[in-house]
């Protein structure tokens, strides 16, 4: 991608990305609160797509509809006022959070800008779809499986946390 | 003008941001919320790498799926222990599941 | 992006196929309702639509409720850039195009959604939650036919899918995966006999209830520019897309395509509409574990014929 290009989409998709993450914690509906995640999480995907990450990208676009709107669902389940119409405020220790957070974040920054980074721009393109899949089926097989085991432990075992009666079941 | 330095650093911030949903918020998938907006900047990280500085590291686009999938596998098991907890306190925010609290 | 060309007229050319393709659908529908094909009725109820004032329904959440449409109809359209029409016309030619594609139309979900929770009335929440349920459980069909489909061809470009079918049609060397396919499909457009976000029966109206005038208009729209994009992709992956004897390439991907769509019409008229219970029982139980056996029969297909 050229340069303006990549700057035209990057920009842009970046300020909407930090801004609807800001307000993810802003808002007190639950529903407004998943869906700018979902915008957040999804327009990043859009920023992989402008760094040339087209596979990661996508994928990115892909995963984060479903998941963030299941977040949403599980919201509405069990938080005491999804609607947001009595505007609670459901925050603690807001002050020492935010410093904490706004120290972490502005010196990551810093850190990023002031650091010496090894200057080398060998190309444009990131890895495309066959080498990737030439790692994952190849050199990473190994730790492939194991976020496949990871993936089947959690899976059963949110549902056994899960389902009705609990782990140890009920007598009836 | 997009470079290294630009993407490190608006993945910093967006993981101040993640850092402060984390910390500040009382009720546990709000927490959840915050560790995937931290997840996400970790992504955005290695991506910027993969762009300006190794374009052919299929390990770090290999690690950046590594991380999707997990940050979807930690939001399921985050969401049954909050149905768990729901369930056994009626509760869902963290200041009021004190029950280990010595 | 790396091996992907938009040329300058693309997104035009995608644009137009969308809004032409949702008056043919328009046209479909009223064959299979046993209607005289009436160009006067299509365009004379889209201007009511148009003109009807810009009312504001009392509703919850305002900002989501209007939105919902929007993003709808950006999803479909995305949905339908990535379809290949013929060897010249390839839409948005990405080489990750069949993640991409799923990837526009898993945006229907969050629409929806905001339609349903915009609206703040019970069964309109209700009905965006069954249709949450219901996407969940096809999705993942969804997606591994993709995989299964795009084995034997190596690649994840529709292009190419479409070109390893120069032979025979992927339809006859992999009959599950279509099978699989079709109501996953079905269940992305909210067609009959799947459509409980918005059927009349189901729940007062269900999730698009509340909808007036333009954003209703909006709504119709995508849901026939969504039959286009999914027609059209069956056709590219399943039916051997633009090959074919006699008529130049183009044309025979419009008669696929439109074929697809007059079927799905046609059974959609047909077959009445199961309780959401049983359909979505049906996907996580028969249709999850149907595709896995799918995924591997595409790949002995790979190893036996296309390798």
């Amino acid at each position: 991608m050229s340069n303006l290009a990549t700057a035209l989409v990057f920009w842009p998709s970046t300020a909407l990305m930090l801004v609807t993450g800001a307000n993810v914690f802003r808002t007190s509906s639950m529903a407004r609160a998943g869906l700018l995640l979902l915008a957040a999480l999804g327009i990043e995907g859009l920023v992989f797509l402008s760094l040339a990450s087209e596979f990661l990208g996508v994928l990115q676009l892909l995963m984060m509809s479903g998941e963030m709107v299941i977040m949403v669902f599980f919201m509405v389940m069990f938080m005491p006022d999804p609607g947001g119409l009595m505007g609670m405020d459901m925050t603690h220790d807001k002050r020492r959070a935010a410093t904490l957070a706004a120290a972490v974040g502005v010196g990551l920054a810093v850190l990023a800008v002031l650091t010496d980074w090894p200057a080398r721009v060998i190309g444009t393109s990131a890895p495309d779809v066959r080498a990737i899949g030439f790692e994952v089926m190849g050199r990473s097989m190994v730790t492939f499986l194991f976020a496949a085991m990871t993936i089947l432990f959690a899976m059963v075992g949110g549902v056994l946390l899960a389902k009705h009666g609990g782990r140890y079941g009920r007598d009836d | 003008m997009v470079s290294l330095p630009v993407v490190l650093a608006v993945a910093g911030v967006m993981f101040g941001i993640g850092l402060y949903g984390a910390l500040g918020q009382t009720n546990a998938i709000m927490v959840i919320m915050g560790v995937e907006l931290m997840l996400g900047a970790a992504m955005l990280n290695v991506v910027g790498f993969l762009r300006y500085s190794w374009p052919h590291a299929t390990s770090g686009a290999f690690f950046v799926l590594i991380v999707m999938t997990l940050m979807a596998v930690e939001a399921a098991v985050g969401f049954a222990l909050v149905v768990s907890a729901f369930r056994n306190s009626r509760t869902a925010e963290i200041d009021d599941l004190t029950e280990l609290k010595g | 992006m790396a091996a992907g060309r938009v040329s300058d007229l693309t997104p035009v050319a995608v644009l137009g196929v969308a809004l032409g393709g949702a008056v043919i659908v328009g046209f479909l529908e009223q064959v299979v309702a046993g209607l005289r094909p009436a160009p006067t009725a299509l365009f004379g109820s889209a201007n009511a639509a148009l003109h009807e004032p810009l009312s504001r329904p009392d509703v919850r959440d305002g900002w989501l409720f209007h939105l919902a449409p929007g993003l709808l109809l950006l999803a479909a359209t995305a949905a339908l850039a990535f379809v290949p029409w013929a060897p010249g016309f390839r839409g948005i030619d990405l080489s990750t195009g069949m993640i991409a594609f799923p990837a526009a139309l898993a945006y229907v979900t969050p629409a929806i959604f905001m339609a349903g929770w915009g609206a703040g009335r019970p069964l309109a929440v209700v009905g965006a939650f069954r249709w949450l349920a219901l996407m969940l459980a096809y999705a993942m069909p969804l997606a591994m036919v993709t995989t299964a489909v795009a084995a034997p061809a190596g690649s994840l470009r529709p292009v190419d899918i479409v070109d390893v079918q120069h032979a025979v049609p992927m339809a006859i060397v992999q009959p599950l995966a279509l099978v699989l396919w079709v109501p996953a499909i079905l269940a992305v457009c909210f067609l009959r006999p799947f459509d409980f976000p918005q059927a009349p029966g189901e729940l007062g109206g269900g999730a698009f209830s509340e909808y007036r005038g333009l954003d209703a208009a909006l709504v119709g729209l995508a849901q026939r520019i969504l039959l286009v994009a999914v027609s059209g992709m069956t056709a590219a992956l399943f039916l051997a897309g633009w090959h074919g004897p006699v008529l130049p390439p183009a044309l025979w991907m419009a008669v696929k395509t439109l074929g697809v769509a007059l079927l799905l019409l046609w059974a959609g008229e047909r077959l009445p509409r199961p309780g959401i219970d049983r359909v979505v029982s049906l996907a996580w139980k028969v249709a999850n574990p149907l595709a896995i056996v799918a995924i591997a029969w595409g790949g002995l297909m790979t190893l036996i014929f296309y390798s």
